[in-house]
């Protein structure tokens, strides 16, 4: 694992000594490397895990969301190549150290052994976080998002650090891979369900669970398009990604306690939708949409059946990749009409067609369109859900429903109909947002070919 | 015993309330100082805007989908349609920026306020239907429209006309206004105060034309724009910031095209300046409306191309002569336009008059203020006045003031739509005189040309601004 993380850090000097005219395309080319180094981890040759050191573990569950993140540096920085032309150049070389410090502490986290130095790096991916939000977001609403986005991950994630301290003395050890061994069910003490609320609230609000998702729209929407992308395509899947570690060892006795939360997943995901569909605002309909698709990935974890885990991995990676792309489309519309406002930039189709090529796509994957992963995933999930409650369906079904709904309806408001006036001179696509595009969705479209290395451990 | 004591406690309170007030104030500063660190938690806490460092309530937003140039009635009137046709609601930031929140110059304000349908060109007549219909309706319009007393006296609009205009007459019959005409006989025996010398024939509307009180418009539609969630704020227009690219038209010649991102709103008496990041701009300036095109970039250039092409408004000064006279013409008295130019109409019920005449070109006042020229009055106006009324040889001015009309000098009718370089503006502006009463429907014809894309309701396409530089006057003869 040093081999991806030593390069990482490494890429901090690179972005400071580098001169004026090559500090993106050096960023950009030396992540682009150290992402195809991170893809040999793919190999996983066996069902247990791929032991590289005390400290770093890589198995098939972390190892599509470590490609995640070091695939999705590369474009963040190219990204946000416009919107930061103007500042200055230490500015920017600011912002790109931000980035890549938030790589380090996401790469170290999705391969960590130990549970603690999983919490400190969980804990440490706000800070860089936070800065990006409020230092170059764009409204002044954006302090009041880092402060909503700061506290309620905060306060969720106090608890965690109680039950895994108490866990380490009372257990002995917090390695990831002995756990699973060590915890024995017991007799079910009441004191054992606040362990499991204080083991799971952290994630919970991560991912976000619908009740404490006031976040997540606020920040989605007041970051910049690299905070927007990292907090959708990876953020969220810390919280998936450590549920998923921690209910390896939790008491089996207590799995009534998911209920509430299954209800509020399930309830949630069906509001979240329906709210899409009344957005007027291009980034807030993506956040909301993420709200549904991860709640989703909730659903599957509590219910805790090989099927559902393998659709809540692939609906991880899938979701990532897919909603860091409508971000990006929905930045370059914001980029030359300055409004976020859907109505006002119409009729897209006419002067940008190769965009609205990208935008049928991503709209195609958001909406699970069959033969994409995003499509295997929920329909796993789905399927396990059916199974364990044969009324789930119907809340599932009207999902789906609904969000084909908005999706078309996002894309249709901003793609087809008679153009706007004003928008008839905007720039053309630079061939920089074009690699974006392609970018995102070539691992998505490749990815159908071979599902298997997404699906998780239970495969 | 209970309600004893509490009365006592009362007693006490209001004792102690004047022993306080009597001391010279200290209660009320501490009152203060309280509710100000409550503002301070409030705003602080998440929920409401909060800047760490000084207080920017007084500044606009940092964003606004569309930023409205002119608070007066035509821009409150685009900000009105536009948030009443936007599907949903609640999709579209406006910010209306205004220099001046008093209206001392607006031309509203100063604004005689009559509306007739009595025009020559087509489009002219349809706005003009449309905003009397808007103003009869107002009251019953969307639930929560606070009542606007406008006062429309449905009375007659009387062009007294020295030659027969048919064109107008077919063009007035087919839009629908009623309106007729008046031999010198039929206009003594229905007025006998007149005196007809002079008079080839008269044309009288029937119905939908009159006067109201434009001061009741804008508040009107000033609070129920607000209601509708439109930000306003003082400050002046200093800049846009702009991105050009050039292109190529399709005969080969290259242009350069033109958008605004930012708009630079500085606020009164400070150097101090808010850059708001918006989509659109909509120039409903008024008089002023030149000077913000300028800055936009629209007409500089070589003279004779697109880009040279200059917004052609500016402001001219009107005079409105305030009047009693004893034994004037009565309650029927009709909104009164002489073949001289000059106007009058009633205002209230006792023997009060208002009028006026426009200058002709060459004595055209110098519109640097609003100062009032009484000798105009005695030299131009009055002669005609007593001419056509003789009662009116008698009259005492009580008082005047002056007004501008965001004259435009090519045509003298209305710019509406967007400018063909500078994409993102939208001209609602230069209508030289009528553009009050036809605020409503041109408000709604720039927010279908926002929202849809085209002209809806009513077509306005020979008003773009295309015509200025294509040389096409689109002319209004019966100018007042």
């Amino acid at each position: 694992m040093l081999k991806i993380i030593i390069p990482t850090i490494m890429l901090i000097p690179l972005t400071w000594l580098s001169k004026s005219n090559m500090v993106w395309i050096n960023s950009t080319i030396y992540s682009l490397v150290i992402s195809m180094v991170c893809l040999p981890l793919m190999n996983q040759f066996c069902d247990n895990s791929l032991n590289l050191s005390m400290l770093f573990f890589s198995d098939s569950l972390s190892t599509p969301l470590l490609m995640l993140t070091t695939w999705l540096l590369p474009l963040m920085i190219i990204a946000s190549q416009y919107h930061m032309n103007k500042e200055s150049l230490a500015r920017k070389k600011l912002y790109i150290t931000m980035m890549i410090l938030l790589q380090i502490f996401l790469i170290m986290t999705f391969s960590a052994t130990e549970l603690i130095m999983f919490y400190i790096l969980f804990e440490a991916t706000l800070v860089p976080t936070l800065i990006i939000i409020t230092r170059w977001g764009g409204q002044t609403e954006r302090l009041n998002a880092g402060i909503y986005f700061l506290f309620y991950t905060l306060a969720g994630s106090l608890p965690l650090l109680v039950a895994l301290v108490y866990t380490q003395t009372t257990l002995g050890s917090l390695n990831m891979l002995l756990i699973q061994y060590l915890a024995e069910p017991t007799v079910h003490i009441w004191g054992d369900s606040l362990l499991w609320l204080a083991f799971m609230l952290a994630f919970m609000v991560k991912m976000p669970l619908y009740g404490l998702h006031l976040w997540l729209p606020k920040a989605h929407v007041e970051a910049p398009i690299a905070g927007s992308m990292v907090l959708a395509a990876i953020l969220l899947k810390l919280g998936g990604y450590g549920m998923l570690r921690i209910t390896a060892m939790l008491n089996p006795t207590i799995n009534f306690m998911m209920y509430p939360f299954m209800m509020l997943s399930l309830w949630g995901m069906v509001m979240t939708s329906s709210i899409c569909l009344r957005q007027t605002d291009l980034k807030s309909l993506i956040a909301y949409s993420s709200v549904s698709h991860m709640a989703l990935v909730i659903m599957a974890i509590l219910i805790q059946t090989p099927w559902s885990f393998m659709g809540a991995t692939a609906l991880m990676v899938a979701h990532g990749l897919t909603s860091s792309l409508l971000f990006c489309l929905a930045n370059s519309n914001y980029e030359r009409t300055h409004s976020r406002t859907m109505i006002l930039a119409r009729g897209l189709q006419t002067i940008l067609p190769l965009m609205t090529a990208w935008w049928l796509l991503a709209s195609l994957t958001n909406l699970a369109l069959p033969p994409s992963i995003n499509l295997i995933g929920e329909l796993f999930v789905t399927v396990s859900m059916f199974s364990w409650s044969n009324f789930s369906i119907i809340l599932l079904g009207i999902n789906i429903v609904i969000t084909a709904l908005y999706t078309l309806y996002m894309l249709i408001t901003t793609q087809r109909g008679k153009y706007t006036y004003h928008i008839h001179n905007i720039k053309p696509s630079y061939t920089r947002e074009n690699t974006l595009m392609l970018l995102h969705l070539a691992p998505l479209l490749l990815l159908m070919i071979k599902p298997k290395i997404i699906l998780g451990t239970m495969y | 015993m209970f309600r004893g004591a509490l009365w006592l406690l009362a007693g006490r309170g209001c004792v102690g309330r004047g022993l306080s007030t009597r001391s010279g104030g200290s209660t009320p500063d501490w009152t203060e100082k309280v509710s100000e660190i409550k503002k301070k938690i409030q705003s602080a806490l998440p929920g409401g805007s909060w800047d760490p460092l000084y207080d920017t309530s007084h500044l606009p937003p940092e964003h606004s989908d569309v930023v409205i140039v002119g608070g007066g009635v035509l821009g409150l009137s685009v900000a009105y349609w536009l948030k009443r046709l936007e599907k949903p609601r609640g999709a579209i930031k406006v910010l209306v920026v205004d220099r001046d929140h008093t209206y001392s110059q607006a031309s509203t304000g100063l604004s005689v306020g009559g509306i007739r349908q009595q025009f020559s060109l087509p489009e002219n007549i349809q706005l003009s239907l449309f905003s009397v219909d808007f103003l009869r309706n107002i009251n019953v319009r969307a639930v929560k429209f606070p009542l606007v007393e406008l006062g429309l006296h449905c009375s007659l609009y009387t062009l007294i006309l020295t030659n027969i205009h048919t064109g107008t007459r077919v063009s007035l019959r087919q839009e629908g206004a009623k309106v007729c005409l008046m031999s010198p006989e039929q206009l003594q025996n229905k007025f006998p105060w007149i005196n007809t010398d002079g008079v080839a024939l008269a044309s009288y509307g029937l119905e939908g034309e009159g006067w109201f009180d434009p001061w009741c418009l804008l508040q009107g539609l000033r609070r129920k724009v607000q209601s509708l969630g439109v930000l306003f704020c003082q400050g002046e227009v200093t800049r846009f910031s702009t991105s050009s690219s050039r292109m190529q038209t399709s005969s080969g010649n290259e242009v350069t095209m033109k958008r605004i991102h930012e708009v630079h709103v500085k606020m009164d008496h400070s150097l101090e300046y808010q850059p708001v990041e918006c989509a659109l701009v909509i120039n409903a300036a008024g008089a002023w409306s030149g000077q913000v095109a300028e800055l936009a970039g629209i007409g500089k250039g070589p003279p004779g191309t697109l880009e040279g092409t200059r917004l052609p408004v500016e402001p001219r000064k009107r005079y409105v002569y305030f009047w009693h006279c004893p034994e004037g013409p009565g309650l029927e008295t009709p909104f009164m336009a002489d073949t001289s130019g000059a106007y009058f109409r009633r205002e209230g019920l006792g023997h009060n008059y208002v009028g006026g005449c426009s200058p002709t070109e060459e004595e055209e006042p110098d519109p640097g203020n609003l100062e009032v020229d009484h000798d105009f009055f005695q030299d131009k106006v009055w002669p005609h006045l007593a001419h056509r009324v003789p009662a009116f040889q008698s009259l005492k001015v009580r008082s005047a003031w002056a007004g501008y009309y965001d004259y435009n000098t090519f045509d003298q009718n209305g710019v509406v739509g967007p400018h063909p370089l500078v994409v993102n503006m939208y001209f609602a502006t230069g209508f030289s005189g009528h553009g009050l009463q036809q605020a409503p429907a041109v408000g709604r014809a720039v927010a279908e040309m926002v929202l849809k894309g085209q002209f809806q309701t009513i077509d306005l396409s020979s008003l773009l601004f295309s015509r200025f530089y294509l040389g096409e006057k689109v002319e209004e003869r019966n100018i007042i």
